[in-house]
């Protein structure tokens, strides 16, 4: 079990002196939102200090004191994970990024832009927009941080078509756990060149080290865009559709799926009812919206008609069009909306965010709701039908605390043991963070599980990025 | 079966329409255009007129050629037919020689049962067009129209919202309504509506074209009242928020702030 030194006056000294004035804070004065993320089920965990960095080599000088001095060092963005990532469970320093929020230079003869992990992800889209360029991945959750979207691999609606965050990463500077500063990969769009650290750093929740600057891979905006929202009686129906709509060349950017309870919590939160719960006089089981993207509006068309003729072979109830800038907004706000939603009628919550095969999400949706019924919990869900990733979310409004915990945990390890029966994975783009680490460990094995250890010993010997956290049990015995 | 009219308009996207500080004129080029929500919403309370008692929907707007899109996309969620005012003389009409010339275009479009307007338009948002449409139509007006009740023997029943509660009127026909955005939430059409709309005829009626159309009551002639200056108002400076996390620091903040300001 690794130990830890508390901040001494004097270590608080140093790091003071390491950042500008009124960047560092040592316990009381600490913004009390550091001791968890969006997911405060899974425990709060105050640090003794936190830091707000401006520079990568503000980062490379407490990192050699944290070193020294064997403090333990979780990086934080905005927040907004929902796994305890950028929870410190060992206390010690929060190295907060969000000042970092500086977008650096447009390389436009490559398409490629330098920025800093601070900045929010819905600042960069509309900044590339400016540049009619677009960063693909589109994670939920606007308002996180880039920086934590790379630190997770984060995925989103649009990876049908585009892929996932680390499609787009094409280098990083990284500090790593002793100080040093290191860059990995280069601004080229292949290479095979010895190991890719870079991809070992993506998605490896600041537990190998601290992304400081980030070069990503951008496209030149669609001009014209438009989604077809396809209602259908089961949800059975509307998922049996999603693979004909991926053989059938269409080429979709995103397939997003939503059952009707979750269309009703959303349109009661939002007073936004833009996804029917009826059509032509009957009830809607689950609806997916469909979205194609492109460059020619009459190829769009074609698409669409397409499409039409696929839902009604599979008995959709209707297709419906979101072409105009104000139907969409609102589409989009209700669909992005729908976590919020949930939150916002919920007073306990844990979520799964399992991957399965696309063809599998039946199977695995009636299972959850079969479980979540003989367990007395609302299971609400929506997720990426097009890549078979689940946000499923358990609720509660009238248990006790420890009661739901008990519960939701049945459910759990009943749900990763069908999710691995299916072939699926833990996490599609939420991550492990401290919630899942068990679940991850029974999904890859032991010997997968070791090999992951013995990497994180060789970044970080001493454990002080992160600790239990993925695969680090340096903290077992800890209340997790 | 109901021969219904639906007054519409498209308008720029005011969330992005900005003032020219030394012209005090909207900077509209490049600026999206969309049609008026609330429009939208009495199109919708048509529309379910329409599916309940059978009728027929005809779509009306005045504008610039590029207005035709907003009718497009108004047929693809329940408009059966739709016209266009077009004209450089209609051009800078206030809402009194604009109502002037829906009706006279109207005239020549049959006797209409139902008028539908939206309450006001988000851009130049007078909320005068429904009640001069009204009286210029000889129809009863019911504004404010949260549930359409009834409509037999040549009358409308319905409720209209009011600050403190619900109303219900009685008026004949013909009767115009404006109606509350809430209960009527506009649908999204349907595929096959939606691509008929795109090839959907639009009829176009000029200066030329309207039967016995007065040229001195329509566009800037016509209207009654003269803008003779339009200026943004000028907005307190922006408040900002001090939190780091430490209250010694922000009080820190703050009071340097109060000095750098004079206040203290």
């Amino acid at each position: 079990m690794a130990s830890y030194n508390r901040i001494t006056a004097e270590v608080a000294a140093q790091l003071r002196a390491a950042v500008g004035e009124g960047r560092f804070f040592l316990n009381e004065e600490v913004d009390p939102n550091y001791s968890h993320d969006e997911m405060p089920i899974y425990g709060k965990y105050m640090p003794d200090a936190a830091v707000d960095v401006e520079s990568t080599e503000e980062v490379s000088a407490i990192m050699k004191i944290c070193a020294a001095n064997r403090i333990p060092v979780t990086c934080r963005g905005a927040g907004t994970g929902l796994v305890g990532g950028c929870v410190p469970l060992a206390g010690g320093l929060v190295l907060c990024t969000k000042r970092m929020n500086r977008i650096l230079e447009y390389d436009m003869d490559n398409l490629v832009v330098r920025l800093q992990p601070g900045v929010l992800l819905k600042d960069l889209a509309a900044d590339a927009q400016k540049h009619g360029l677009m960063y693909p991945p589109d994670p939920g959750e606007k308002t996180a941080t880039v920086g934590g979207n790379i630190s997770t691999n984060a995925g989103g609606m649009r990876a049908v078509k585009y892929g996932v965050t680390r499609d787009y990463v094409l280098a990083l500077t990284v500090v790593l756990a002793d100080g040093r500063i290191v860059e990995l990969g280069k601004s080229v769009c292949k290479t095979s060149s010895g190991y890719s650290l870079l991809h070992l750093m993506i998605g490896s929740e600041g537990t190998l080290g601290i992304i400081t600057e980030m070069t990503l891979k951008l496209i030149p905006s669609p001009q014209y865009d438009v989604s077809c929202l396809v209602p259908f009686r089961t949800v059975e129906a509307c998922i049996k559709a999603v693979p004909k709509i991926k053989l059938a060349k269409l080429d979709p950017q995103s397939i997003e799926f939503m059952d009707a309870d979750i269309v009703t919590s959303s349109a009661a939160f939002t007073g936004n009812p833009i996804f029917p719960e009826r059509v032509k006089n009957e009830d809607v089981g689950a609806s997916i919206l469909v979205t194609f993207t492109g460059y020619d509006e009459e190829e769009l068309d074609q698409k669409m008609i397409r499409l039409g003729e696929i839902a009604k072979e599979a008995d959709a109830l209707d297709v419906l069009v979101v072409s105009t800038a104000a139907t969409k907004k609102s589409a989009w706000a209700a669909r992005s909306g729908f976590l919020t939603a949930i939150e916002a009628e919920t007073k306990l919550i844990d979520e799964m965010d399992v991957v399965v095969p696309v063809d599998r999400i039946p199977v695995f949706l009636i299972y959850i709701r079969m479980l979540g019924e003989e367990n007395g919990i609302r299971i609400r869900n929506f997720g990426h039908a097009g890549d078979g990733n689940l946000h499923i979310y358990c609720c509660s409004n009238d248990l006790e605390e420890d009661d739901f915990k008990r519960r939701v945990k049945i459910i759990m390890d009943k749900a990763y043991t069908k999710c691995a029966e299916l072939e699926g994975q833990v996490s599609g783009e939420h991550s492990i963070g401290h919630a899942k680490m068990q679940y991850l460990r029974e999904s890859v094995g032991e010997d997968v599980f070791e090999l992951m250890r013995q990497i994180k010993s060789v970044f970080d010997p001493d454990c002080i990025l992160n600790p239990g956290k993925v695969c680090d049990l340096s903290l077992s015995g800890r209340p997790a | 079966m109901l021969n219904i009219l639906v007054c519409v308009k498209q308008i720029p996207d005011i969330d992005l329409v900005r003032m020219d500080p030394e012209t005090g004129n909207l900077v509209r080029e490049g600026v999206p255009t969309l049609t008026n929500p609330l429009d939208l919403n009495a199109l919708e309370a048509a529309v379910r007129v329409k599916e309940r008692y059978g009728g027929h929907i005809t779509l009306i707007t005045m504008g610039p050629p590029m207005a035709e899109s907003t009718l497009r996309e108004c047929l693809a969620v329940g408009g059966d037919e739709a016209v266009l005012i077009s004209g450089r003389p209609f051009g800078g009409a206030d809402t009194l020689s604009t109502s002037y010339s829906i009706v006279k275009a109207a005239e020549m479009l049959g006797n209409f049962d139902l008028i539908f307007c939206g309450k006001e338009s988000m851009d130049g948002a007078t909320g005068q067009m429904a009640s001069q449409l009204a009286e210029r139509f000889n129809a009863s007006q019911i504004s404010c129209c949260s549930k359409i009740e009834e409509i037999s023997g040549g009358k409308i029943r319905a409720l209209r919202t009011l600050e403190k509660g619900t109303e219900l009127v009685e008026a004949d026909l013909p009767c115009l309504l404006t109606v509350e955005k809430d209960n009527f939430f506009g649908r999204l059409p349907n595929l096959e509506a939606y691509l008929a709309s795109k090839k959907a005829e639009i009829r176009v009626l000029t200066e030329n074209t309207i039967d016995g159309l007065e040229m001195e009551k329509i566009g800037v002639p016509g209207s009654g009242t003269i803008v003779p200056e339009i200026y943004a108002p000028k907005l307190p400076e922006p408040g900002q928020i001090i939190k780091t996390g430490s209250v010694k620091t922000d009080v820190g903040r703050l009071m340097s702030l109060l000095v750098e300001k004079g206040s203290v």
